[in-house]
């Protein structure tokens, strides 16, 4: 599987970056079209996979990894933790910063794919990772087998038949961690910059998956201090290589049952992240006790949404799911 | 499409020619270079066959890295590992430990061993799993894989004490 043809740009500063950015995005449209004319490349580990697999064909590939202005890690006055969006996956989980203040994210780190792709897989690579399915996840020439879909030539989705948008699952571990520690993206484009909570970046369509838009490139992530406990947990079918069959990322404050804000983060099951609300309200008004996280586990169901399946079913998947809030609130509970 | 003139330190080498924007870095240490060592897998990131070692001897998939990227850096390969005629010491313990089947996972293997090795030099079970774990045998011959691993720092300590009794004679 040969790469597709593109031209390929090394901008040496983020300015530059931005700039060529805008030039070659210019008339473009939203939509997968943009996909065609532009793609931002940092560690490569998703776009060439993707570009082999001839799901993204640009024009034009825009390297960010070595602008020295997306590689740093700095804490801010207010204590907060900022993060180059081309940062290694590797340098974060061995950088103390990381380990000793958000250990759900460097759990979250940990479980990222094999060592062989944190080496040179980024954070920001995997925050805007391709969502995926069980229809997509193959070569061109497997695909060919079937009619198209929404990701490719077609008005169709393998997942669910009915359906009017692409419903492939985004697979990414690190979002999880994020959205419970209340990060905020910094996106930038040659016309200025703006600041999403990563709580709000995620949308429930396949195909335009993020709040990203022409000439956009994610550069930083900020994460707020943070003294509450955390815990993150994957599922999959191997340890250290494969996607999850479900993750869960959870935060709550106090010690032992004694809980008054609580958040709860569900990810590979569906189309975006699923940031859970009624089981969190309940565990704030009854506390971590065994009543309180059966009760919080069965309120699940309603928020799930569509679940979608790359290599489990969505039945399993649910129940998935459900275990992984149990285990996560459990685990919660434990800790000091 | 315009080629790119790009230079590589491979092994120590300094390399320098055309590529397309299309070429991968395998593609370049296959068919630029000549060093069919790395092998080509499944092209996709899943069997890790085709790993080298980056300037910092960290595991890197040469498959899935886009070949522009790299220019003006230097990396590793398989056909680097042995110094003046004699096998790396990981190398000597797969042959010692029989740690091959078929062969064509053990560049593979050996250079993600290699990596595991620089950053642990005495690994525990579960770093060995997780450094062996981006990459595939299918003919399922992990055991004296692993077991080579575990005994590769005995081949080291044997090579210094060769090498001391060297100096003292």
């Amino acid at each position: 599987m040969l790469l597709p043809q593109h031209t390929y740009h090394r901008p040496d500063s983020l300015a530059e970056c931005l700039d060529k950015l805008a030039h070659l995005d210019a008339g473009s449209v939203e939509g997968a079209d943009r996909l065609a004319r532009v793609q931002v490349i940092a560690g490569g580990t998703d776009v060439i996979f993707n570009m082999r697999l001839r799901l993204f064909q640009p024009e034009n590939l825009v390297s960010i990894r070595s602008l020295p202005e997306l590689q740093q890690v700095e804490t801010l006055a207010d204590g907060s933790l900022r993060i180059g969006a081309a940062c290694r996956l590797i340098d974060l989980a061995d950088n103390p910063l990381v380990c000793d203040r958000y250990p759900a994210l460097k759990s979250a780190i940990d479980a990222v794919a094999s060592v062989h792709i944190r080496n040179i897989g980024t954070l920001g690579g995997n925050i805007c990772l391709e969502t995926r399915c069980w229809y997509t996840n193959n070569s061109e020439e497997w695909r060919k087998g079937r009619a198209g879909c929404f990701k490719t030539d077609c008005e169709q989705c393998h997942v669910i038949p009915s359906s009017h948008t692409c419903h492939a699952i985004n697979n990414a571990d690190t979002p999880l961690a994020l959205i419970a520690l209340d990060a905020v993206l910094t996106i930038q484009s040659a016309g200025g910059q703006r600041e999403v909570p990563i709580a709000d970046f995620y949308r429930p369509d396949g195909i335009e998956h993020m709040d990203l838009r022409a000439g956009e490139l994610l550069t930083h992530v900020t994460i707020p201090p943070c003294t509450d406990r955390t815990v993150f947990i994957k599922f999959t079918p191997r340890r250290g290589m494969d996607f999850s069959l479900g993750a869960v990322a959870a935060r709550c404050d106090g010690t032992g049952q004694d809980a008054k804000k609580v958040s709860i983060v569900i990810g590979s099951i569906s189309t975006a992240p699923v940031v859970l609300d009624a089981p969190c309200r309940l565990l704030e008004k009854q506390g971590l006790s065994d009543r309180a996280i059966a009760g919080a586990v069965a309120a699940i169901r309603d928020e799930m949404g569509e679940v979608t399946n790359l290599y489990g079913r969505a039945t399993y998947k649910k129940q998935i799911a459900k275990t992984l809030v149990r285990r996560a609130l459990v685990a919660l509970r434990e800790q000091r | 499409m315009a080629k790119h003139i790009m230079s590589i330190d491979v092994n120590g080498d300094r390399h320098e020619f055309a590529v397309d924007d299309t070429d991968t870095l395998l593609d370049v240490i296959r068919n630029q270079i000549g060093l069919t060592g790395t092998k080509r897998g499944c092209t996709t990131g899943s069997c890790g066959v085709c790993t080298i070692n980056n300037d910092k001897g960290e595991s890197i998939l040469s498959c899935l890295t886009h070949a522009l990227e790299w220019d003006g850096e230097s990396i590793t390969t398989i056909e680097g590992l042995e110094a003046d005629g004699e096998l790396d010491a990981i190398q000597a313990a797969f042959v010692e430990f029989g740690a091959v089947q078929c062969g064509f996972c053990t560049p593979g293997v050996i250079m993600s061993a290699k990596a595991l090795l620089n950053k642990y030099p005495e690994p525990t079970e579960e770093q060995i799993n997780e450094g062996l774990a981006g990459v595939l045998c299918r003919c399922t011959g992990h055991i004296k894989v692993k077991e080579a691993i575990r005994n590769d720092f005995l081949i080291r300590r044997e090579r210094i004490r060769r090498a001391l009794a060297g100096n003292a004679s």
